[in-house]
């Protein structure tokens, strides 16, 4: 490993723990397309900081690409406040006016700029070990690390100071307000710590893939666990691990970093997705059938129990009546067999005192819905999953 | 200069190919995008436009070539798939629709860069005009590809027109929908799938970044004028191939400018003037009828006080000095007019009276008796 790929990890791994942390409140608060806009018009900011400045690393780049940014934030918020059109309209109207805008920017002045609107979109890596930063004649090293570096520390040194006021506001704002915390000086900070963070990322990695760095982290993270703090620091590694994985899978392949990073974080997420206990695809479609065999169950003893007559407990008529298939009607019937809740004499069927009794509990259950029998009914249920 | 314009467009055939191309876009853009907007799934449109992009490369790195068509059939398959793990990530998990849109468009695309990174370092590749999916490059349209765009417009026309009243109950009330025995998955289904199509087919001219605003905010503009689908589809549908059009002008007839961003801008400004102007939701009629709310206000508070002052009068038409006012502020000279205009009071050089109606008027403001 040379002293570039290093570089290059460590540059990479510091951008996805910047993204990854704001990126945990945007997923939280519901605003996670926040970063995708101002990913997208943060280019008119860069394109005049660069106009002025003539260098992709300038400070006063980050300033203007910044404003732009939390600008953003607050047309969308101004546009949403008019009630004229719903949030996400609201934000689709927004950025690609603003992008435009810098598009239009660039091409105009094409002749003496050296910018590329792929270059701000895509970004690349790869380059950022040979822009040093000289600091009288000592080798510094990269200027991206030292930026993103310096955003990161700033970051965290926020997250830490204002920890409890962001857990308050992210999730009950009244709450946070009526404890005087300004939720609004919370929601502002945060829109312009994701600002600049996309802007120090964007080199890098682009600003389209900006998103997936802040989303997709804490995305999966939120599907494995609720606790914030939890969320926070997962997130940090599952970015940092995606991007060394990514980096070198890139590497062999010989394509783009950033987009291999991507990928790779979306494969760890639809793995997530997926298999996550309780909160993944499987676990909850197991979960749904079951529910549909409790239903079921219920309705039949329900039935059962409100019959006196041999006919309509009759084990031919029941398929009618309920309008099950024969295959679900079959294997109700046999659950509840088994569990002893009914029996069986010459195809007709009759409650066991056993089943008689579950019943009666969730017929009370179901007309007064009072939470303390849900427990012991939940139990009950247990009985005859199998 | 407009004519300058008009004679290029009359003499130029592929100005003519692009200016119609973007017409029927911005049409059909503005028409499907009616029901995205009302659906409350505005960024679909980007994310899934950002999502084209592995399908566009797969279908490249297969074929080798560049064939036009094959490109959008694998941009349409990837956007169709990547709907599917939106609705997926949204139905399943507890993840909300922002979060699900977030991660398919980042990592798609992530997927698509990978792709075609990839491609550019094989030895034969012919890359070029790949890029042209991700900004949009109008010039490139041939008259196959804008016959193709007016075939698939006027299916979707048919689609719209066929199946109106479903997507209308589907898109108000789906609840309703499902229990008066519709397939609402089908129908959900159906316009999903246009929308990718209208989408796909403006990949190529206004790119993949710009796209969802051709979307939204036709749409968008119209809504503010309306309150009835079937208007609101043509209105926008109208705003969009206008904004097609005007900006294929523009940006042909200056130097440097893409058609993509200057087509978003119009339809911006369509927008941002709907927003304004609209004569019922607009910003400026709202602030209008604020301003006479506050003007009525003020001119009951002044009645209230002339009737406060008379009511214990024998003869309420007694005529009274203006100067009695003076220490009440809510009147001014134009309001009196007003007043006497409305037969509330009576003006006599300084002296005011209150008129039966007036009078009446005044006794009942609070109890709203009138």
């Amino acid at each position: 490993m040379t002293n570039a790929q290093l570089e290059i990890q460590i540059i990479l791994s510091l951008v996805a723990v910047a993204c990854a942390l704001p990126g945990v409140f945007l997923v939280l608060r519901k605003m996670a397309l926040i970063s995708d806009a101002i990913s997208h018009s943060i280019l008119p900011g860069i394109v005049l900081g660069f106009f002025i400045t003539q260098d992709l690393a300038s400070p006063l780049l980050i300033v203007m690409a910044t404003l732009t940014g939390v600008l953003t934030v607050v047309l969308v918020e101004y546009i949403q406040k008019t009630g004229l059109v719903k949030e996400d309209t609201a934000i689709g109207l927004v950025f690609p006016s603003m992008f435009s805008i810098g598009v239009i920017l660039i091409a105009r002045n094409a002749g003496d700029v050296h910018l590329d609107v792929d270059a701000v979109l895509l970004g690349e890596v790869a380059f950022a070990p040979f822009d040093r930063w000289m600091y009288n004649g000592i080798d510094m090293g990269p200027k991206s690390l030292w930026m993103i570096g310096t955003i990161l520390t700033v970051s965290i040194s926020l997250l830490i100071l204002f920890f409890k006021e962001l857990k308050v506001a992210t999730f009950d704002a009244g709450l946070a307000a009526s404890l005087g915390f300004t939720p609004i000086g919370i929601h502002y900070g945060l829109m312009t710590v994701s600002s600049v963070t996309t802007v120090g990322a964007f080199d890098a990695i682009g600003a389209i893939l900006v998103v997936a760095f802040m989303i997709v982290p804490a995305a999966s993270i939120y599907l494995l666990t609720n606790n914030l703090k939890k969320m926070l620091v997962y997130s940090a590694l599952l970015g940092v691990f995606a991007s060394i994985v990514g980096y070198w899978i890139a590497h062999f392949l010989d394509a783009s970093i950033a987009g291999t990073i991507a990928t790779v974080l979306g494969l760890l997420f639809f793995m997530v997705y997926l298999f996550a206990p309780d909160k993944g695809y499987i676990s909850q479609w197991y979960k749904i059938k079951q529910q549909k065999t409790e239903v079921a169950m219920l309705v039949f003893m329900l039935h059962i129990a409100n019959h006196e007559e041999e006919q309509e407990r009759n084990v031919n008529h029941l398929q009618e009546h309920i309008n099950w298939t024969s295959q679900l009607a079959r294997k109700v019937l046999r659950l509840a067999n088994q569990n002893n809740m009914i029996v069986i004499k010459n195809d007709v069927v009759s409650l066991t005192p056993k089943g008689a009794e579950f019943t009666n509990k969730a017929v009370s259950y179901i007309s007064d819905n009072k939470n303390a029998e849900l427990e012991g009914i939940k139990q009950n249920f247990f009985l005859f999953r199998g | 200069m407009i004519n300058e314009y008009l004679n290029l467009l009359l003499k130029d055939y592929t100005l003519q190919i692009i200016t119609l191309g973007t017409a029927v876009l911005g049409a059909v853009c503005g028409m499907l995008g009616s029901f995205a907007v009302l659906r409350k799934q505005s960024l679909l449109g980007d994310a899934i436009s950002h999502a084209s992009l592995p399908g566009i490369a797969i279908v490249f790195l297969v074929l080798g070539v560049k064939s036009n068509n094959g490109l959008l059939l694998g941009a349409l398959a990837s956007g169709l798939v990547s709907a599917v793990f939106i609705k997926g990530i949204i139905s399943k998990t507890h993840l909300k629709a922002d979060t699900a849109l977030g991660i398919v468009l980042s990592t798609f695309f992530g997927f698509g860069m990978l792709l075609l990174t990839y491609i550019q370092k094989l030895p034969n590749a012919n890359q070029s005009g790949l890029e042209k999916y991700l900004f949009g490059q109008a010039a490139t349209l041939l008259a196959s590809d804008v016959w193709l765009m007016t075939a698939i417009a006027g299916i979707s026309l048919l689609i719209v027109l066929l199946f109106w009243k479903e997507f209308k109950m589907v898109l108000f009330d789906p609840d309703y929908t499902k229990t008066l025995g519709f397939n609402v998955k089908f129908i959900d289904t159906l316009i999903t799938s246009f929308i990718v199509i209208a989408i796909v087919m403006g990949l190529q001219t206004v790119g993949v970044v710009l796209m969802s605003a051709m979307l939204l905010a036709p749409a968008a503009a119209a809504r503010q004028w309306t309150n009835s689908l079937a208007k609101m589809v043509m209105l926008a549908g109208l705003f969009g191939a206008t904004s097609g059009v005007v900006g294929t002008a523009i940006s042909a007839s200056a130097n440097n400018l893409s058609t993509g961003p200057v087509i978003v801008l119009i339809a911006t400004l369509f927008v941002v003037f709907s927003f304004v102007f609209s004569p019922i939701r607009g910003l400026l009629f709202k602030q209008i009828k604020l301003w006479k709310n506050r003007n009525d206000l003020k001119l009951m508070k002044t009645l209230m006080f002339m009737y406060n002052l008379v009511k214990d009068h024998e003869d309420i038409s007694h005529p009274h000095k203006i100067q009695l006012l003076n220490n009440f502020q809510g009147y001014t000279k134009k309001s009196l007019k007003r007043l006497q205009a409305e037969d509330l009071i009576l003006l006599n050089r300084s002296d005011w009276s209150l008129t039966e109606k007036g009078f009446n008027t005044a006794k009942n403001l609070y109890t709203q008796e009138l």
